[in-house]
């Protein structure tokens, strides 16, 4: 049984030997400011990333260099055909594409209601259990960051945890106008909420591995693709 | 499991020096790593600065890490995390297993953790009869062949493609092969099961987030997001010097970290954990269980060179840029933290009673000073750790300890220096060979220090008399 009390002797007993070794290390300390005198580090952001091209542009080079596929689309008519054009190409290789997993987005709901392909099965958010079966996910992320091609996806908005993450394909819709430039900005997005969301994850490109003689294979864990397809009206 | 421990580290260097094989290995890997770091640093106009501030935060959290510390766990309590704290390994295991136990847990899944191979956490559920596999591919191999990580990014760097084909064919029964994408879709199937059955995932942390009780773990494979999404129970392992004060200092990291291990930007995956999930029907663990675990690190507060060794965000890249390490790998050190920093960490864990080779492990060349995202100056702790080490146990014997007397009375007397430079370009002559001090048989104890390092004969004349006599040339 686990012994509350020993963890709270363990806690009370670590917290006394930080303050002590603190303690002891005050004439140390006093000793070494004396001997250097390390310039207290000046605060400077790196120089302006000033892009000629627009953010989505931006965007889709930083995806493409870690390879995932981004795409541009105009409106949602374009948004149903490319997404059906990605998911018929993929039923033509081993990666099957015939049962789809979705996140709870209204949006992307009502995508997979327009889509013109076949498939043989739509799921909603399926559980942990069931999920692996399933060949791809489709999701919304909630921000877009241009200077590394990465997704956030917050799940206290969406419920895509399982579906970004399990089956072979993820595909994500990411609109132009929630692409931010850089990871700064898209980390103060994420604290900005009353509480941060339980979980958040920033995606770059599908999953990746070079632990075998630093070979490059893509796709150990997580999707081996990741098609995003940025919304831009 | 092999039995390499660091009180051995002489006979251990020795031996994998021996090994082309591994040699040839360590040679690319560590090569290929210091180039793509150096490419990913100097992407940033800034990478001195993020440095220098990288440095000055972890300095802040260090000195006042009780105060973080409570703030932090004060935050992830709020959010529904539960805390257990562990002053050593055993501490620690046993927590781990008891949560296991409480739960009924048969099988547990891992992702990566370097604390947790600090404190052999496996061998401890494998005791208490829990399975456990490791997810990460390189661990994963690892674990197959019973062995240790030989470096903290690339576990395992030290085996060739064709031993681990060699060893999925005989472990899991598939066809030979020496395809990288076909072992690596092995293990991915292979790993499906697992996850999709585990009762507990258990992983590390990157950087624990004071203001918000946030925990970060970054990867690149997608088993921390499964390890942390599919089981309902979530086991986190931390140290207690993890921690960042701020969301916002994560700029910093994020900047700093990738780049440093991988030569990446941004690593695949950020997950950012904060308490467990507020609403029942969603994905994703109803427990989060902290472990914080002190084992030794709260004793190198003590004093401004062993604090620095806490400011370490374990990116590897040390580790790479170390003429020993890239020669030796990180078995050798028998320790789960090899190279550089290895060797300033695990006397300091493991106490220098078992771990004296390790701060000698060094030629103080200074290139992981400079490599180091946080700035740590290794060599520094090194000397700090060796001055301890003799300080404690003089090293050598009688003669050593006066020899170094004498050399110190020559030393600091003009006469007496000046005095033994004349006598040492008489008597030089006995021992220079093609205008160099080679290995000499007859210095008697010094025979074995010539061994390995030529020296410079002593000039005809010294700096002083040179610039006497120009000066008095220029007088006349």
């Amino acid at each position: 049984m686990q012994n509350r009390s020993t963890t709270d002797a363990a806690r009370d007993s670590i917290f006394q030997s930080i303050r002590a070794n603190l303690a002891a290390s005050v004439t140390h300390d006093a000793l070494e400011s004396e001997i250097h005198h390390e310039a207290i580090p000046v605060v400077s952001s790196a120089a302006p990333l000033v892009s000629e091209q627009s953010l989505v542009q931006w965007f889709k080079e930083s995806l493409e260099a870690v390879d995932g596929h981004c795409l541009v689309v105009k409106n949602e008519l374009e948004l149903t055909a490319t997404v059906s054009d990605i998911i018929s190409r993929l039923q033509e290789t081993n990666l099957r594409a015939r049962r789809i997993a979705i996140s709870d987005a209204p949006e992307v709901e009502s995508l997979v209601k327009a889509l013109h392909v076949d498939f043989d099965e739509v799921a909603v958010t399926p559980s942990a259990s069931e999920v692996f079966s399933f060949d791809v996910g489709i999701s919304c992320a909630q921000a877009g960051i241009a200077e590394t091609g990465t997704l956030l996806l917050d799940s206290s908005r969406e419920r895509h945890r399982l579906v970004s993450l399990v089956p072979p394909v993820h595909i994500a819709i990411l609109e132009a106008r929630q692409i931010v430039g850089t990871l700064g900005e898209a980390l103060s997005q994420l604290r900005q909420t009353e509480k941060v969301s339980p979980i958040a994850t920033l995606v770059t490109g599908p999953s990746r591995t070079a632990d075998i003689e630093l070979t490059l294979a893509i796709g150990v864990h997580g999707p081996q693709e990741l098609f995003v397809v940025v919304l831009d009206t | 499991m092999n039995h390499v421990t660091s009180e051995t580290f002489d006979q251990n260097a020795k031996a994998a020096l021996a090994d082309s094989q591994l040699r040839g290995a360590l040679r690319n890997a560590t090569s290929l790593f210091g180039q793509r770091r150096l490419a990913a640093a100097s992407s940033l106009t800034n990478w001195e600065d993020l440095r220098q501030q990288a440095r000055a935060i972890k300095d802040d959290v260090l000195l006042h890490l009780d105060r973080y510390l409570e703030q932090f766990v004060a935050n992830a309590e709020s959010r529904g995390a539960k805390f257990h704290w562990a002053r050593d390994a055993a501490e620690a295991n046993k927590i781990i297993c008891d949560l296991a136990k409480e739960r009924n847990a048969r099988s547990i899944v891992k992702s990566k953790s370097m604390t947790t191979e600090e404190t052999h956490l496996n061998v401890a559920l494998e005791a208490a009869g829990i399975q456990v596999v490791e997810t990460d591919l390189g661990e994963y191999i690892i674990q197959l062949a019973h062995e240790t990580p030989s470096h903290i990014i690339v576990p395992a760097i030290h085996k060739t493609k064709k031993q681990i084909a060699e060893l999925f064919t005989e472990q899991l029964g598939i066809a030979p092969t020496d395809d990288v994408a076909r072992l690596t879709s092995t293990a991915r199937e292979k790993l499906r099961d697992r996850f999709a059955t585990a009762d507990i995932g258990i992983s590390g942390v990157n950087f624990g987030i004071a203001e918000t009780g946030t925990i970060l773990i970054l990867e690149n494979e997608g088993n921390i997001r499964l390890t942390t999404s599919l089981p309902q129970v979530h086991i986190a392992v931390m140290g207690i010097e993890k921690l960042l004060p701020r969301f916002a200092d994560l700029d910093i990291f994020l900047k700093l970290l990738p780049r440093s291990g991988t030569g990446q930007r941004l690593t695949t995956y950020q997950s950012f954990i904060t308490g467990t999930k507020t609403d029942p029907t969603s994905d994703g663990p109803e427990e989060l269980h902290i472990v914080m675990l002190d084992n030794g690190r709260s004793k190198m507060l003590s004093h401004p060179v062993t604090r620095q060794s806490l400011a370490c965000i374990r990116c590897g890249a040390c580790l790479n840029a170390c003429p020993v390490y890239q020669q030796i790998g990180g078995h050798a050190y028998g320790s789960v933290y090899p190279g550089p920093i290895g060797a300033v960490i695990t006397p300091q864990l493991m106490g220098l009673q078992k771990t004296q080779q390790l701060p000698y492990a060094s030629s103080l060349c200074g290139a992981c000073r400079e490599v180091c995202p946080v700035k740590i100056d290794i060599p520094r702790l090194l000397l700090y750790l060796r001055s301890e080490i003799t300080e404690k146990a003089p090293k050598g014997g009688l003669g050593e300890r006066l020899a170094f007397k004498f050399w110190r009375s020559l030393m600091t007397r003009t006469w007496a220096y000046q005095l033994s430079a004349r006598v040492g370009r008489v008597f030089q002559s006995f021992v220079v060979k093609d205008k160099k001090i080679g290995p000499v048989n007859a210095l008697g104890p010094l025979t074995a220090w010539t061994k390995a390092r030529d020296l410079r004969p002593l000039d005809r004349q010294s700096f002083r008399e040179l610039w006497h006599n120009e000066l008095s040339k220029t007088k006349n």
